[in-house]
């Protein structure tokens, strides 16, 4: 297929986005215009659009209908520090919702390398299939042989079946293929983790993306980019975080700060947020004891990832690249589990299977206390005694609830679902919003978390509102003032670094909330010419599009809420003892947060004017018709 | 470590060209030069292979670096460039004699080139391949004597060492 097109004015972008639909087996190309990419961006931008577009939101998840889309943005595929990533998106299971998720890989740059911006995929192959994109041609191959093969094998398989080391594999596991609601895609040894984008996959009998690309990319202006690079490099050796903790420790690093200073490390499903056994899981310990070497995204400086493998004890051989926070707190500490071997082992089957580690961990997590409060028995659990501390119980039951077998059928709903079936007002400790597990950034000891939290796209997610800035004292993490202003200018953020398709850990050196420091960073590579108040509107954009998606799914105010638990009891020991956000509390910044957004404050719907002012008319008229 | 790249323009590198000249003749005639690999160090960010298409063609992309790491395993990532061997396969194996050793580099003579590709597949180290567009084989020269991929390295895996030269 050749096809002659203008080239496109901004750089960054190839102009083209490769549609699949794996009923008809057909493809067609998508051409994106200049105007498209300055209003979108990219990444999260582009999916938004294309999802409130192609979907019809009110759809069960797993109907053939729903996309599943493979974005990039204008960073990958060159040299710009932590941009070695790409993007996912899809209608969520967990959510029902607008979902995105980020991953790091080689995969971006090979989809700007075969030239294109992504893809979008849709229908359903009535047998297992997997794609392969070698630059023009796009083939879809039978997966058969795969099917049911863990990500490693899945990755070592489709290699040798093309016979090119080198190209990248995106791939789901057995969890994704038996619709485990937060099943993950596995890159290399990367996850783009949350959401169940996996299990979309899954529905649709699509096993893997395979990509090779032979072509380049550039940036607008070499010279201004290379004098940012040199800016980056002097820059970053100044902020600690960049220089030496990441480099050293990875995102372990945060266990020992988290649980000590700040006390909100969530602790046996959240009844307590300091954990007594931390020193087992802490990054100290996964550096001298676990260390083998450090691994990195593609064009990343920092390597924050951190081989380990583990060396004596009850899980000696146990390998993997991780664990990350979010691991060693939803197994480790939300478990009560101290013994991070039981957590990279189990980081290892997670991976493999292909499952959510966060969503995974905190599942195990309430099941134990369901059991603890007498709501489960041995006779629910296939015999495991589920008690806070059983590291059998959570190692064990990864491949039975990707397999969907016994217990582990109930383990793969996530837990609102979970606690529905369970009853006994079990719902009151699910540890999750809107679906979506949270993570290890506490909403009691973080006022910016509990807003953030509940008024997510995303649901349960640290990457909508970012809790570091909290962490850094950016903002005062007991105040209710000036709150609301403070998570829209993360959520700002995090939007422009999902749509460059950026790493967050960035926010350290340009900025919590959007600054001039983001616009110098992407102008030189796109040639936009972006105002901070262009690309401020950028982002309210995108986050716009995406509850105008959410709200013609049913999601209104009512939703943005957070657990019973964090609402009604305090944190009751530790350095953040005593701190919660009560609902009336929670309801003054909503409301302050509606305001500021320009959304409707006692439905949660964005207004037309808003919609109006962002240009999206479109979007307005379709809202007004709910 | 501040990373310095190279400019397009060859004359604004560290080294100036007439000079680098006479370096690679002179050490290359009693040494050979080789980027050395060092695989626990090594990240498997790929920054030598940006460098290396940014140095050589002002852009980037992996199908036009000259070096190539691949990840075999978890742990077992391989470096793959020209090593500047003993046997000098791709030489022995081009049909049209447009390949040579001068100053401790394959040089390629682009008028003599068909681009069959014989010497690709005759490099058991995989250090060559064919220019997506060009189709003219593309090896490792040094980056006339400061190799970008070394300087570019974060993790210092890469490092540019003198080995006596045993063929003469």
């Amino acid at each position: 297929m050749i096809r002659v097109k203008k080239k496109m004015k901004y750089s960054g972008y190839k102009g083209k986005i490769l549609r699949i639909n794996l009923t008809t087996k057909k493809t067609s190309i998508i051409d994106i215009t200049d105007e498209f990419a300055r209003k979108y961006l990219g990444g999260n931008g582009f999916s938004a659009r294309f999802l409130f577009d192609m979907v019809d939101p009110r759809i069960d998840a797993f109907d053939p209908t729903n996309v599943v889309s493979m974005m990039t943005g204008p960073f990958q595929g060159i040299n710009s520090p932590t941009a070695g990533k790409y993007h996912m998106a899809t209608k969520s299971p967990l959510t029902n919702g607008f979902f995105d998720s980020i991953s790091g890989g080689h995969i971006g740059a090979q989809i700007k390398y075969a030239g294109y911006d992504g893809f979008l995929i849709t229908g359903r192959s009535d047998k297992p299939v997997y794609i392969f994109v070698d630059d023009d041609k796009v083939e879809i191959r039978s997966a058969e042989k795969i099917w049911g093969r863990l990500t490693s094998e899945t990755q070592e398989m489709i290699k040798e079946e093309i016979g090119d080391p080198k190209i990248c594999v995106s791939a789901i596991g057995p969890a994704g293929e038996n619709r485990v609601r937060y099943a993950c895609v596995i890159t290399e040894y990367r996850a783009a983790g949350r959401g169940g984008i996996g299990a979309v996959m899954g529905s649709k009998n699509l096993k893997a993306v395979a990509v090779r690309g032979s072509g380049t990319n550039e940036v607008a202006d070499p010279e201004k980019f290379e004098e940012w690079m040199n800016w980056y490099n002097v820059e970053s050796k100044k902020v600690p975080a960049l220089a030496t903790v990441l480099p050293t420790y990875g995102t372990p690093a945060l266990v020992s700060t988290i649980n000590n200073m700040f006390g909100a490390m969530g602790t046996r499903n959240h009844q307590t947020e300091f954990f007594e056994g931390w020193e087992g899981i802490s990054g100290e310990t996964l550096k001298k004891n676990y260390w083998d070497k450090d691994t990195a995204c593609p064009a990343c400086p920092i390597a924050c990832s951190k081989m380990v493998s583990v060396k004596s004890g009850k899980w000696k051989g146990a390998i993997t690249e991780g664990p990350e926070y979010e691991t060693l707190y939803s197994f480790g500490s939300m478990c009560g589990i101290s013994d991070v071997g039981a957590v990279i082992k189990g980081d290892t089957l997670c991976d493999e299977y292909g499952m959510d580690t966060v969503s995974y961990g905190v599942v195990v997590s309430f099941m134990m206390e369901c059991y603890q409060r007498g709501l489960i028995t041995k006779e629910n659990t296939d015999g495991v005694e589920f008690k806070f501390g059983n590291d059998d119980a959570l190692v064990g039951f990864i491949e039975k609830t990707a397999k969907r077998i016994g217990f582990g059928d109930l383990m793969a709903e996530g837990t609102l679902r979970a606690a529905r079936i369970i009853g006994g007002n079990s719902e009151r400790f699910a540890i999750q919003v809107k679906g979506l597990e949270i993570p290890g950034h506490s909403a009691r000891a973080l006022r910016g978390m509990a807003l953030g939290y509940s008024t997510a796209t995303r649901g349960g997610s640290h990457h909508d509102p970012r809790p570091t800035g909290e962490y850094a004292g950016a903002s005062d993490r007991k105040a209710v003032e000036g709150k609301a202003a403070w998570v829209i200018g993360t959520m700002q953020m995090t939007t422009i670094g999902d749509s460059l398709v950026n790493c967050h850990f960035l926010e350290r050196l340009l900025g919590f909330t959007l600054t001039q420091k983001w616009v110098d960073m992407i102008n030189p590579v796109t040639g936009f010419g972006y105002t901070l108040n262009e690309l401020v509107d950028v982002a309210e954009r995108i986050l716009d599009l995406e509850r105008a998606f959410n709200v013609r799914a049913g999601i209104r105010r009512k939703d943005d809420t957070l657990p019973r638990r964090f609402l009604e009891e305090p944190i009751p020991e530790g350095p953040s003892k005593g701190m919660h956000t009560d609902e009336a509390t929670l309801n003054k910044m909503l409301d302050e947060f509606y305001d500021l957004k320009g959304w409707d404050k006692r439905t949660g719907i964005p207004t037309k004017e808003k919609l109006l002012r962002m240009g999206l008319e479109d979007v307005a008229a379709t809202l007004e018709k709910i | 470590m501040q990373i310095k790249e190279c400019k397009i323009d060859k004359f604004k590198c560290s080294l100036t060209l007439p000079n680098v000249i006479k370096m690679s003749v002179v050490l290359a005639t009693e040494k050979k030069p080789l980027i050395r690999f060092d695989m626990k160090k090594c990240a498997f960010c790929k920054i030598c292979e940006f460098s290396c298409a940014k140095f050589h063609y002002g852009k980037y992309g992996d199908a036009i670096s000259r070096i190539t790491i691949i990840r075999k395993s978890p742990m077992i990532f391989k470096c793959l460039i020209c090593t500047r061997c003993e046997k000098r396969y791709c030489i022995s194996a081009c049909p049209t004699k447009a390949l040579s050793y001068k100053g401790g580099n394959i040089v390629v003579d682009e008028r003599l080139c068909n681009s069959c590709g014989d010497c690709v597949k005759a490099c058991p180290f995989q250090g060559i391949r064919l220019h997506p567009e060009t189709k003219l084989p593309i090896i490792c020269d040094l980056c006339n004597g400061d190799p970008s991929c070394v300087k570019a390295c974060p993790k210092s895996a890469l490092s540019l060492v003198w080995l006596p030269e045993v063929r003469k």
